[in-house]
């Protein structure tokens, strides 16, 4: 396998950007050999690049079933555990049942949702990372890795289509 | 004779430029800065700190330390009894409190989640500062509740878990939905706030030094910008924004079931759930504008983020969130009186010509007669300081209207021998002491935290653009999800 090299390019719009992205394509590297960091969002149609997948929405279904079950647990499991019947009423009401049940299903989603987020994202991650202070300031960084043999005349492609800055990337912290 | 009228030379254009102009200023999001210079403001405003802030901060420390947790030892080493609640009237403003402080606690949900939602883009700069309102505001409403107990050491008994004979706490009681509800609220407010401060976080990572940026390097999670952790983000806080609106409305309608399920005189009402919602977000619209008021005129760079513009919007919502409030007080007053029951006609009496009468009377003036007689207005709704004043009016008239509600209703009850007037004894330098807190917490967070959600008030910035239709020059936004 061939040795490739890792470079951090510097936009400071978007239209830059995405030209480089497209020429980076064309010059034979994946759309896994790259990724566009920036300090706002920045739609994947914006800059031509394929969706990115997530796997928040699924988790927070799966957290809405755990919630409705522990729920369940609650408003009908907890009353059989130790049944004390009152005044002849019911040992399983339904209304209020369904307040807990309610209750336990969204907190269940939303607990999903945020450590969905942790676990799509490896938060916490405190190791060395490619990054320079600039995105946070609007720059748009486009992080690609080439192979070795090639990589003077990629850099020198994404510097024709506007870069700022082309510099090999090194990981440092954060 | 026909006069024909001649233009002056260049006049339009003039007219036009100026009117361009006029635009930029009044709006934030037609008034662009380089991300940097923006980063830099709201970094400023979090360090500067004046002898002022610090002696406000001073201050309330102790005010904290001796009304609420002094006052509270005492009353646990004394107990209740050093409270004015007592019989009629068992629940007092321990429960005025927390039923205020969760109201408040609307503010956050509606502002960021429901704006949000419909895409309301005045929201960008201040949601953060509403969302922290949420989040410190269900602290008071903890801390009111745990008062409220009495032996706060048993406040665990609560909790769904089985005693020594296996017997778990009855969940299909209004009082252990609060619970659930609360916490709920509580634990998806605080991971709401959280979610969109993480950029924000890093941002501040990036420009600090010292301690500063090991905590912001803590608190950012390594996060860099990059796609994958921007559509996981996105997609995290378009999954809240939707499905904490109805944890909200289902926070205080259970907060009202604890009233509306008793079949007392002037609580057994089927409209309390919707009635205690708008009420939630009549106090909570409220409180919101105080505090940009304030964050607003103390803090450095803050007129930037904080315009006129935005007071008006607020100012709308709080007109109409006004009319909701009375049609629904109105409502609930409507049905009660036409029913007849003696015992809600002798309430109903009670509340208008009884000792408390001007406080009755007070709530519709505050609540309804000012917001009206004011917030109609553009001109004066824009005024920073005139909606803050409505805004303190509403909230005296709402903490009012809650202590109307509790103590004042429990006094009357089928029982007339027992009628008594609730005096609050130990409640007051507590309900100073949270309201203190609510402050100080809000204070330190202020200089720890940005305020301002930075990229998304620069993502709205890029979404804005004014385009000519004709002569006229027009305020568009482009859709950038």
């Amino acid at each position: 396998m061939a040795d490739k090299s890792t470079f951090l390019a510097l936009f400071s719009d978007l239209e830059p950007a995405a030209d480089a992205i497209e020429r980076l394509r064309a010059l034979g590297l994946g759309d896994a050999d790259m990724n566009v960091i920036s300090g706002i969002p920045v739609t994947e149609g914006m800059l031509g690049r394929p969706r990115q997948w997530t796997n928040v929405p699924r988790l927070a279904l799966g957290g809405a079933t755990g919630g409705f079950l522990f729920g369940a647990f609650l408003a009908f499991g907890t009353p059989n555990l130790y049944p004390v019947f009152v005044g002849g009423q019911g040992l399983l009401p339904g209304p209020p049942s369904v307040v807990v049940l309610f209750e336990m299903t969204m907190l269940g989603m939303l607990i999903a949702t945020f450590v969905g987020v942790f676990l799509d994202s490896f938060f916490p991650s405190y190791s060395p990372k490619e990054y320079v202070r600039e995105i946070s300031d609007g720059k748009i960084a486009v992080l690609f890795s080439c192979p070795a043999d090639a990589q003077k005349e990629i850099v020198e492609a994404v510097r024709k289509s506007g870069a700022e800055s082309v510099e090999p990337a090194e990981a440092q912290p954060l | 004779m026909a006069v024909a009228a001649k233009p002056l030379p260049g006049a339009h254009a003039r007219e036009h430029r100026s009117h361009e102009e006029h635009l930029r200023e009044q709006h934030l999001m037609l008034d662009p800065m380089p991300r940097g210079e923006m980063n830099a403001m709201v970094m400023d405003s979090m360090h500067t700190t004046s002898w002022k802030f610090w002696a406000v901060f001073i201050f309330l420390s102790i005010v904290v330390a001796v009304c609420l947790f002094g006052a509270w030892g005492y009353m646990i080493a004394q107990g209740l009894g050093v409270a004015g609640v007592n019989r009629p009237s068992y629940w007092g403003i321990f429960l005025v409190n927390t039923v205020f402080w969760i109201g408040i606690s609307h503010a956050g949900t509606f502002i960021s989640a429901i704006l949000r939602v419909f895409k309301a883009e005045f929201r960008r700069p201040f949601t953060r500062a509403a969302e922290l309102m949420t989040t410190f505001g269900l602290v008071q409403a903890g801390f009111s509740i745990f008062m409220h107990m009495g032996r706060v050491w048993l406040a665990y008994w609560l909790f769904p878990y089985p005693n020594q004979r296996q017997l778990w706490p009855n969940l299909h009681s209004p009082l252990s939905w609060d619970l659930l509800a609360i916490t709920t609220y509580l634990l998806s407010s605080t991971m709401y706030l959280f979610l969109p401060l993480i950029p924000d976080l890093a941002m501040a990572r990036d420009r600090s030094t010292g301690w500063r940026k090991t905590f912001f390097k803590i608190l950012a999670l390594g996060f860099r910008g990059t796609e994958g952790e921007w559509t996981h983000l996105r997609n995290a806080m378009n999954i809240f924004a939707f499905a904490i609106i109805p944890v909200m409305f289902s926070v205080h309608t259970i907060v009202s079931w604890d009233f509306a399920a008793a079949t007392r005189p002037g609580w057994s009402s089927t409209i309390f759930g919707p009635y205690f919602v708008i009420g939630a977000l009549h106090s909570g619209m409220g409180a919101v504008v105080m505090v940009l008021a304030v964050i607003r005129a103390t803090m450095k760079n803050m007129k930037y983020f904080i315009r006129p513009e935005h007071f008006e919007a607020i100012g709308k919502l709080m007109l109409i969130i006004s009319m909701g409030w009375a049609y629904f007080f109105f409502n609930d007053y409507m049905v009660q009186w036409y029913g007849g029951d003696q015992w809600t006609k002798q309430l109903l009496h009670w509340h208008e010509a009884g000792p408390m009468g001007w406080m009755w009377f007070a709530m519709l003036v505050f609540n309804i007669a000012i917001p009206w007689a004011i917030l109609w207005n553009k001109k004066w709704r824009s005024s920073p300081w005139l909606v803050f004043g409505v805004g303190l009016f509403i909230n005296v008239g709402m903490w009012f209207e809650r202590y109307i509600i509790i103590p004042i209703s429990l006094t009357i009850n089928r029982m007339p021998f027992t009628w008594r007037l609730y005096e609050p004894g130990i409640e007051i330098p507590l309900s100073i002491g949270t309201l203190s807190l609510f402050v100080l917490l809000y204070m330190a967070a202020s200089r720890l935290i940005p305020l301002v959600p930075v990229w998304e008030v620069q993502e709205g910035q890029m979404a804005h653009s004014l385009k000519k239709f004709g002569r006229e020059t027009v305020v568009t936004v482009s859709d950038l999800e």
